[in-house]
């Protein structure tokens, strides 16, 4: 039996279908990603899971024990807002030791568990400041910290990272990581960031138009994608010679498509090239391995290897392939 | 920092004249040892201050404009919270109406409400009581305490509200702890534009009050028609002083921007 079992689950506002029957069942400690693009469904999905909306029609199960029935303060439930939602006129150490107080713990323990908490993200030392006095990146830790101070059966985080700048991100990404790991928690991340889901997840759920085009692990969702818009979803896509391909995925051979290279752009530890080739503009990437690469001008010939080919319409949730 | 020209300096000088001048010629003839309102006056005498002491009336009714500014001024932000909330987050039949009403006394000229209330007050038992005056005031300030709640009410992130439910935070407790303590601010704020505008209220005031009842500005309107002694000048003067000495206060405490545009105190990027 999963932990978490989302059967086919559904929004409606109005006449809009925000989320169309979805099925998911999540295992015990997995940290599962909800992608897709702003109005795909997936801040609903989350938003009834914590109990703030209420589902048309469809179940959610945690532990076989019927979830909507349970009242959202009751759920046991911890989330990190988009927001961070801190609570400005408490201190660290107060927003953080809110869900304990209204646990009933007592205060020795509580306190105990509050520094225990702020160690676990870093903000040991920050504990008396107030939100306001903190960084984007700190106000971050202080609402994971929040969340997972009273031990939640399932972590639901909404789009915890995409109010910080890149270089942050992608630390908060290894570190989000990391205490995910050492708690354990069941986790739920919704965002529109493919990136950091791929970087995240034990398992990605894409999703489109409310509904889930495919669930799967990252490597094998971005090797084998199911639908063209997970394709194009997941990273670069090119079309060449009726197939898909992923820039990373072509190379400059001696024989192959030809072509001439119309850009070239210099990123670091890789080239992107846009090529023009009787099959349109074609987008290359090639690693900086520190050798000459053909300059823009020069000609070229393509090869590659495609994506496997895509079944036609969307998965049903019962295809998907299950994570390991 | 960018720079004034002489123009706008000249401009804003004759503003600045414009709103503090009649205050500054009060204080001055208040000062006047005649008899009449004198001014310029060269001579100096606080004989008029003095004279205050022979008017016990005066001070009754400065004391109680004073308690019926706080006390209309608090329940009509009391009334205000619940009207604020409601209106702030939720889509109900009749909201537009509800909140055109609150606001409707804004729009009403005050000698209408005050013909209104005289004959309904004479009615219903309440003509020329204290009670029949924080009525009235509660509804002519209710607009101004409903506008500064709601501004703050508006502007609160529901997602605070919900992590504190996730948290395990009951209705009850999530109002107790987060959500009056964020509003508190256009509380205050609201209840200070309320009793100024109550404490300032003479149009509607002076067909509701009766002798033992008058408000401070009711007083001394009544005073003016029979007289022409300065005596109001030297009254005045003492009820600028104390709304200076209160200001000063206020924004020693709080900060007076804060107070009368209803920003939170955790604002983010307003820090003191």
């Amino acid at each position: 039996m999963a932990f978490l079992a989302l059967d086919t689950l559904t929004k409606h506002f109005g006449s809009h279908v925000a989320v169309d029957r979805l099925t998911l069942k999540v295992e015990k400690g997995e940290f599962v990603s909800l992608l897709g693009p702003s109005g795909c469904g997936k801040t609903t999905t989350l938003q009834m899971i914590a109990g703030f909306v209420e589902p048309t029609s469809g179940g959610i199960r945690l532990e076989g024990r019927d979830l909507l029935a349970v009242k959202p303060a009751k759920r046991g439930l911890g989330i990190v807002f988009q927001s961070y939602a801190l609570f400005p006129h408490m201190t660290v150490a107060e927003n953080v030791s809110f869900g304990l107080e209204m646990q009933g713990v007592a205060a020795a323990e509580r306190a105990k568990r509050v520094g225990e908490t702020l160690d676990l993200v870093g903000l040991g030392a920050f504990a008396g400041r107030f939100p306001r006095q903190l960084s984007g990146g700190q106000q971050q830790r202080v609402a994971l910290a929040r969340a997972l101070v009273i031990r939640p059966q399932i972590l639901l985080l909404d789009e915890p990272l995409s109010n910080l700048d890149a270089k942050l991100r992608e630390e908060m990404q290894i570190e989000l990581r990391q205490i995910q790991r050492t708690v354990g928690t069941t986790t739920i991340l919704v965002t529109h960031d493919q990136g950091e889901a791929m970087a995240l997840s034990d398992r990605i759920v894409v999703m489109n138009h409310g509904r889930a085009e495919q669930i799967g692990p990252p490597h094998e969702t971005y090797e084998r994608p199911a639908t063209p818009f997970v394709a194009s979803f997941l990273g670069k896509t090119n079309l060449v010679s009726g197939a898909t391909v992923r820039p990373e995925r072509i190379s400059f051979a001696a024989a192959g498509l030809a072509g001439t290279v119309r850009t070239r752009i210099f990123q670091g530890n890789h080239w992107l090239y846009q090529v023009d080739t009787a099959d349109g503009l074609v987008t290359v990437i090639r690693q900086n391995t520190g050798e000459a690469m053909p300059g823009e001008g020069a000609a070229v010939r393509l090869a590659w290897r495609a994506l496997p080919p895509q079944s036609s319409g969307e998965v049903s949730a019962s295809s998907r392939t299950e994570g390991s | 920092m960018s720079r004034n020209g002489p123009v706008a300096l000249v401009y804003h000088a004759l503003f600045v004249t414009f709103m503090l001048a009649p205050i500054g010629v009060v204080c001055w003839v208040a000062f006047t040892p005649e008899g009449f309102l004198s001014f310029p006056t060269d001579r100096w005498s606080l004989r008029w201050f003095a004279a205050i002491a022979r008017y016990p009336e005066f001070v009754s009714a400065f004391w109680r404009s004073l308690w019926l500014g706080a006390l209309s001024s608090a329940i009509a932000v009391a009334v205000s919270v619940p009207a604020a909330l409601a209106i702030a987050r939720h889509r109900f039949p009749g909201r537009e109406a509800f909140t055109a009403l609150f606001m409707s006394p804004l729009m009403i000229p005050h000698i209408v409400l005050g013909i209104a209330f005289l004959r309904f007050f004479t009615q219903i038992g309440l003509g020329g009581t204290f009670t029949g005056l924080v009525l009235s005031h509660i509804v002519i300030v209710l607009p101004f305490a409903l506008r500064l709640t709601l501004a703050s009410a508006v502007g609160l992130d529901r997602a605070i509200e919900h992590a504190a439910v996730s948290l395990g935070a009951s209705e009850w407790t999530v109002l107790k702890r987060i959500t009056l303590p964020l509003v508190v601010p256009g509380l205050a704020s609201g209840w200070a534009l309320a009793f100024i505008n109550s404490f300032d209220e003479v149009t509607m005031t002076v067909f509701i009050a009766a002798p033992g009842t008058e408000t401070l500005p009711v007083r001394m309107f009544l005073y003016i028609q029979d007289n022409i002694d300065p005596l109001v000048t030297s009254v005045s003067a003492c009820v600028i002083a104390v709304t200076v000495v209160a200001l000063i206060a206020m924004d020693r405490a709080y900060g007076l921007e804060r107070l009368l545009v209803g920003r939170g105190n955790h604002g983010g990027t307003h820090g003191r």
